[in-house]
């Protein structure tokens, strides 16, 4: 933590003023919550009304893409200052005397009210956005399963955009802990969506309980939160930061009450269960149990990104404690490099997208723990969208092959028939996350790297982030070149033969009535026939149909298109979501960074430290600094360098290198010279490295040591109780039960039910009781 | 009206038999005991009702023979009561008796088992 | 020692009166010897009687003994209910009780009870028995031709009877030694009691003056505001108003004085209004209940069944027989 203590004092010194907000926002924002409840209740209907078309995507379709057309009006519209649009008053309690001065006035307010700046509005565009596409991509990749099944999934995937927008756009921290809870709800859901298939129903509940450890750290945060600052509505904590902010400005860390430097860790904490990162990242390949659309929509683009978007968030209450930043840094950093390490062995294609979703986040948290909030809200956005594109290729290959993943039994795609959208959008998704120059991934991940080396004592994150972008071009193009080049060889997988079984064939008969209407419902059925025959005859893979191609070809488009994002001309480095993250309270100017100068200023020049301090907020419009005579506009003397350099100017040709190489390896050991699809020349190489891609291949082993740790402990307490519980416990309340019993029997033949012989018992019990008062009296 | 006004003086009641109190506790007390003997000996549901009438004639004789001896009219209203009982039981246990007769066309209350433990 | 009778003397004829009364008890096997035991316990029964009759001074109108009637109506009474309970035949044991009954009544009387007497004579002999006697015509199976005057077998023996007879007179004697015992100490008679209730009926003394001719022309018996006559019991006078509107003091005829039936009804009807309300809405009830129960239609069950079954198999061969 020592490399830390200069990074903690600098953080604060430039952290921003808050801007106070604006209190009539645009009444619209509203719709984008209300639009994808209308989606629940029209498929909850459907569900009622037993639809057995493809009805309820259609309107999940429609309900959302309408919310992201808002979100797009809402960007439109968006000013530099925060606007809160209010809904209605949600939870409002008072107490103590507001007139009395011993027992102070307290209140609780949270309102269902929308806290809209740039940071929302950005995180909304590619939520709904994806969502929207994602949505028509399900309800072809769905169709196996329509009916109940159908409506169920589409409810909750609803339900999950709600949630997720209320995560997002809520303007206090419980409407966000409302929605962080919703959707891990709706994650649950979906991921135990095929409820008959035992592994998905297990994945759910790890999913849920592991986030609960999360979400506890979460709930203690805003608990503490309102504890200190008396509300838990943004712009009051902002503004009640400020001393706080002040004080870190000037150092005076002590000034700053344990309390306070508490909360952003406990916020980390809860970040880190939503955002699988160490330790309780392991829920997240296993959420991979879900339909595909729910891995590319929740499980890599949008819900997991929400612990970074709580970090982006509060980012001006990390800025005030010296630990919650390097925390964030470095476990974000080592979650990159040991699920890359993992993914780098995995076989199963969707689950290597899993760890490099995992890896991914990493770099986003280190992103944020090295200062630039806005490198990394830049990287979300990319990688929600290449990584939804990867998932969508990932799942149209496991939707053709009869849930065929296996990399070793999957070859030469692209040059099967229709097959064509699909490998092109698997490649432009693995130069994308490979970081191949000039892709989106490219630029994003450059700016995290760059900025790990120019922030003072953050090297070794830098470092690590490098490394672990070599390892991540390597396992990308290892999926690429096993699956998608190569000679054509496929074998089938079973999984829809377990799982989808039931909901396809108690819906096949509906096909068919049905079935003329639509292209699609043909594919579905020869996908029955095949599967009805699939096992003795050969295989045919299915290939897919427009929905899925129109998805891809669009995802594919805007992952190239996102790299535009880089040179959009708004006087910010980064282009425009680093522009749009300046704005927000995520954003924080970094003293030694070169890229925020405003246009003219020019480089070169070097300021004192004092001046730093002085910086202006880099939210704040960018007119309004062009006027600050103190605007920053050198590089911080004490910026760091890359063995000497810029890192800015030279990491674009190291990392595109280090990329470059990764690729290289990868086509070497898994192309050149490949003739089979089980095999390549890489397994030649694997005895050298001796157990170490074994123990990879078992993901270190952590499953079993959380078991063994967790697990197994509390099995046996649990038993230990349940036998406790069952012999004491029990055997005592059988006993009480037994007594009476036992003297019923030994009783019970006195009553012989006979009426003379209940008069004679009563006539002997007066008899009796007339001779004992006669002996009394006898005297 | 602190004056007393005996019996004499007043004609009335007549004058008491010179049987004493126990003399009619006796005979109460032996007809309780024929009744109780009868409904314990008798197997006939109908000879079973009336032992127990018996034995509520035998409570009545006691009851009003304490009211003369204490010159309280509550044991002749108590009386009274008893026979409101009487009745009301007799109505309900005859009707009982007429259904348990039609079920198994006969009276003896041996056959009624039911309850046995 | 017992002031009436001696104790050795009580559980003698109580012993007697056992072995009578088991003797009496109807029994299946061979010819019953009912009016022995009905003798024996008889004698038993006046034993005792004459021996308390004895021990209070006398026989037959002598010194404190009781009077004749006594005698005659407990015997009558304890002979009836030990009929009631030895007879085995239901309709002989339902008379024998409204004999009881009517003994009972007697003794009542000689107690004062007028008004319990006649009721118990209406209610029971009048109601309640020929409740009993439609019942017992119902309940029972027709006789067949041949064996017409046949009883049923659980009329015809009795249970247990021994051990429930001994019970019952141990208990007798028990309850008799207590009760003698426990009297000793009765205060004495008390004869006055009732008769101040005189002042609460003004009417009765008005027309009893009337009929006597001591009232005054146009008089009224002077009455306060709970409507209570003025009377002076010890000089056995009345205020009275007259005419003129003067007060003049009237003695009250020898013959006034108040009923039992006035003091019957006005400790029912003054102490214990609710208890009279109760005890109709009970009869309500009984009735209401009687009426349900018998209407309800009851089927035979299995082992009676069966039985009709074979009765009319039996039957039916019978006349295959008698008409060929």
């Amino acid at each position: 933590m020592t490399i830390f203590s200069s990074l903690s004092m600098l953080a604060a010194t430039a952290a921003p003023k808050p801007m106070s907000p604006i209190l009539s926002g645009p009444p619209e924002a509203l719709l984008v919550l209300a639009l994808p409840i209308l989606g629940v209740i029209l498929c909850t209907l459907c569900a009622i009304m037993r639809v057995r078309t493809r009805m309820p995507a259609f309107l999940t379709v429609g309900c959302l893409a309408a919310a992201f057309a808002i979100t797009v009006g809402l960007y439109l519209k968006s000013g530099p200052a925060p606007v809160i649009t209010s809904g209605f008053e949600w939870i409002n309690l008072s107490w103590g005397d507001s007139a009395g001065e011993n027992s102070p006035f307290h209140q609780f307010i949270a309102n269902f009210s929308l806290y809209l700046d740039a940071l929302t509005v950005l995180w909304m565009l590619f939520v709904t956005g994806l969502a929207t596409l994602i949505a028509l991509y399900a309800s072809e990749y769905m169709s196996g399963d329509v009916g109940t099944g159908y409506c169920r999934f589409f409810a909750a995937f609803n339900l999950f955009v709600f949630s997720m927008s209320c995560l997002v756009m809520g303007d206090n921290m419980l409407m966000l802990f409302l929605g962080w809870e919703g959707v891990g709800l709706c994650s649950y859901l979906l991921i135990g969506y095929f409820y008959k298939k035992p592994s998905a129903v297990e994945a759910a509940k790890k999913a849920f309980i592991l986030n609960r450890i999360g979400d506890l750290g979460l709930l203690m945060g805003i608990c503490l939160t309102y504890v200190h600052f008396g509300s838990i509505e943004y712009r009051d904590i902002f503004a009640q930061a400020q001393p706080y902010i002040d004080a870190a400005k000037a150092g005076r860390y002590s000034e700053i009450p344990a309390i306070v430097q508490l909360i952003p860790v406990l916020l980390a904490v809860g970040a880190f269960g939503k955002s699988a990162q160490l330790p309780l990242y392991v829920w997240l390949p296993d959420a991979m149990e879900g339909p595909t659309p729910v891995s590319a929509l929740i499980h890599a683009a949008t819900m997991v990104t929400a612990g970074v978007y709580l970090v982006a968030r509060m980012y001006p209450l990390f800025l005030l404690s010296e630990i919650a930043l390097p925390l964030v840094g470095w476990v974000g950093a080592l979650t990159a490099l040991f699920a890359a390490t993992i993914g780098m062995a995995q076989f199963d294609i969707k689950r290597i997208m899993a760890y490099s979703t995992v890896s991914q986040l990493g770099y986003m948290f280190a992103g944020l723990g090295v200062l630039t909030s806005t490198g990394a809200a830049f990287h979300v956005v990319t990688h929600a969208f290449f990584k939804a594109l990867l998932f969508l290729s990932c799942g149209a290959i496991m939707h053709g092959f009869a849930g065929q993943l296996d990399l070793r039994k999957l070859s030469g795609l692209r040059r099967m028939k229709g097959w064509g959208i699909v490998s092109l959008g698997m490649l432009v998704g693995c130069l994308n996350l490979a970081g191949f120059p000039f892709t989106s991934g490219f630029f994003s991940k450059d700016m995290l790297i760059g900025e790990a080396f120019v922030t003072p004592g953050t090297a070794p994150i830098g470092w690590i982030l490098l490394l672990t972008a070599g390892l991540t071009a390597y396992y990308t193009f290892r999926v690429f070149f096993r699956v998608i080049v190569g000679p054509v060889h496929y074998e089938p997988g079973d999984e829809l033969h377990s799982a989808h079984e039931e909901h396809a064939h108690g819906d096949s008969h509906n096909e068919h009535a049905h079935g003329d209407s639509h292209n699609e419902h043909a594919h579905v059925e020869d996908d029955h026939q095949h599967h009805d025959h699939g096992h003795g005859g050969h295989f045919h893979p299915h290939a897919p149909g427009w929905a899925i191609n129109t998805v891809l070809l669009t995802l594919s488009v805007l992952s190239l298109a996102a790299s535009g994002l880089y040179f959009v001309p708004t006087g910010v480095h980064g282009g425009a979501v680093p522009a749009m993250v300046d704005r927000s309270s995520a954003a924080y100017q970094s003293p030694f960074a070169h890229h925020a100068i405003p246009e003219g200023a020019g480089d070169g020049g070097h300021e004192g430290p004092d001046h730093a301090a002085e910086t202006v907020p880099s939210y704040v419009p960018t007119s309004i600094a062009m006027e600050d005579p103190h605007a920053v506009e050198h590089p911080h003397e004490n910026a760091g360098t890359f063995l000497g350099w810029d890192p800015h100017a030279v990491l674009f040709y190291v990392s595109g290198a280090v990329g470059f190489i990764g690729i290289f390896v990868a086509y070497v050991l898994h192309y050149a010279g490949r003739t089979t699809a089980a095999t390549a020349r890489a397994d030649a190489l694997l005895p050298m490295l001796g157990p170490i891609p074994r123990w990879a291949q078992h993901k270190w082993y952590v499953d079993e040591f959380y078991n063994l740790v967790v697990r197994v402990p509390l099995l046996a307490l649990a038993h230990t109780f349940h036998l406790i519980d069952k012999l004491l416990v029990d055997g005592l309340v059988r006993m009480f039960g037994a007594i009476p019993r036992w003297l019923g029997t030994l009783i019970r033949p006195t009553q012989s039910g006979e009426l003379h012989g209940y008069a004679a018992g009563m006539a002997t019990g007066i008899a009796v009781l007339l001779f004992i008062v006669f002996m009394l009296t006898l005297r | 009206m602190n004056t007393v006004w005996t019996l004499a003086q007043a004609g009335y009641p007549a004058a008491l038999p010179e049987a004493t109190l126990a003399h009619y506790l006796f005979v109460s007390a032996a007809m309780f005991v024929i009744g109780l003997i009868g409904f314990l000996t008798r197997r006939n549901l109908i000879i079973m009702f009336l032992c127990t009438e018996l034995m509520f004639q035998a409570a009545g004789i006691a009851l009003v023979s304490f009211s003369r001896f204490h010159m309280n009219m509550t044991g002749q209203s108590f009386v009274i009561f008893i026979v409101t009982v009487a009745a009301a039981e007799a109505a309900m246990a005859l009707a009982l008796v007429v259904l348990l007769f039609r079920k198994r066309e006969s009276l003896d209350a041996e056959e009624w088992t039911e309850l046995k433990g | 020692m017992l002031q009436y009778i001696h104790p050795l003397a009580l559980y003698a004829a109580c012993g007697i009166g056992a072995i009578g009364v088991c003797i009496a008890l109807p029994r299946r096997e061979g010819k019953n010897p009912q009016i022995l035991g009905a003798v024996i316990a008889s004698l038993a029964g006046a034993v005792v009687l004459i021996s308390m009759g004895l021990a209070a001074g006398g026989f037959f109108g002598a010194g404190l003994s009781p009077s004749i009637y006594y005698y005659v109506f407990a015997f009558l009474a304890l002979g009836a209910s030990l009929r009631v309970i030895t007879h085995p035949r239901p309709v002989y044991a339902a008379l024998y009780f409204v004999l009881s009954i009517l003994a009972t009544a007697g003794l009542f009387l000689l107690l004062s009870a007028e008004f319990m007497a006649f009721a118990l004579v209406i209610v029971y002999a009048g109601a309640i028995l020929i409740t009993y006697l439609f019942v017992i015509m119902l309940a029972t199976q027709a006789p067949t031709e041949e064996m017409e005057n046949a009883l049923t077998e659980y009329d015809a023996s009795a249970r247990e009877p021994v051990v429930a007879t001994a019970a019952g007179f141990v208990l007798l004697a028990v309850l008799s030694t207590l009760l003698f015992r426990g009297v000793q100490d009765l205060p004495h008679l008390k004869n006055n009691a009732g008769q101040s209730l005189l002042a609460e009926m003004p009417r009765k003394i008005e027309s009893g003056l009337r009929a006597s001719g001591k009232l005054p022309e146009g008089g009224k018996v002077i009455t306060n505001e709970k409507g209570e006559a003025t009377i002076d019991f010890a000089a056995r006078s009345v205020q009275v108003k007259t005419a003129g509107g003067e007060t003049v003091s009237v003695q009250l005829p020898a013959d006034m004085a108040v009923s039992n039936v006035e003091m019957v009804g006005f400790n029912l009807l003054r102490d214990h209004p609710g208890s009279i309300e109760i005890a109709g809405v009970i009869l309500l009830m009984a009735m209401l209940g009687a009426v349900v129960l018998s209407r309800k239609q009851v089927q035979l069950d299995e082992d009676a069944k069966e039985r009709h079954a074979k009765s009319l198999a039996a039957e039916f061969a019978q006349g295959a027989e008698t008409n060929p």
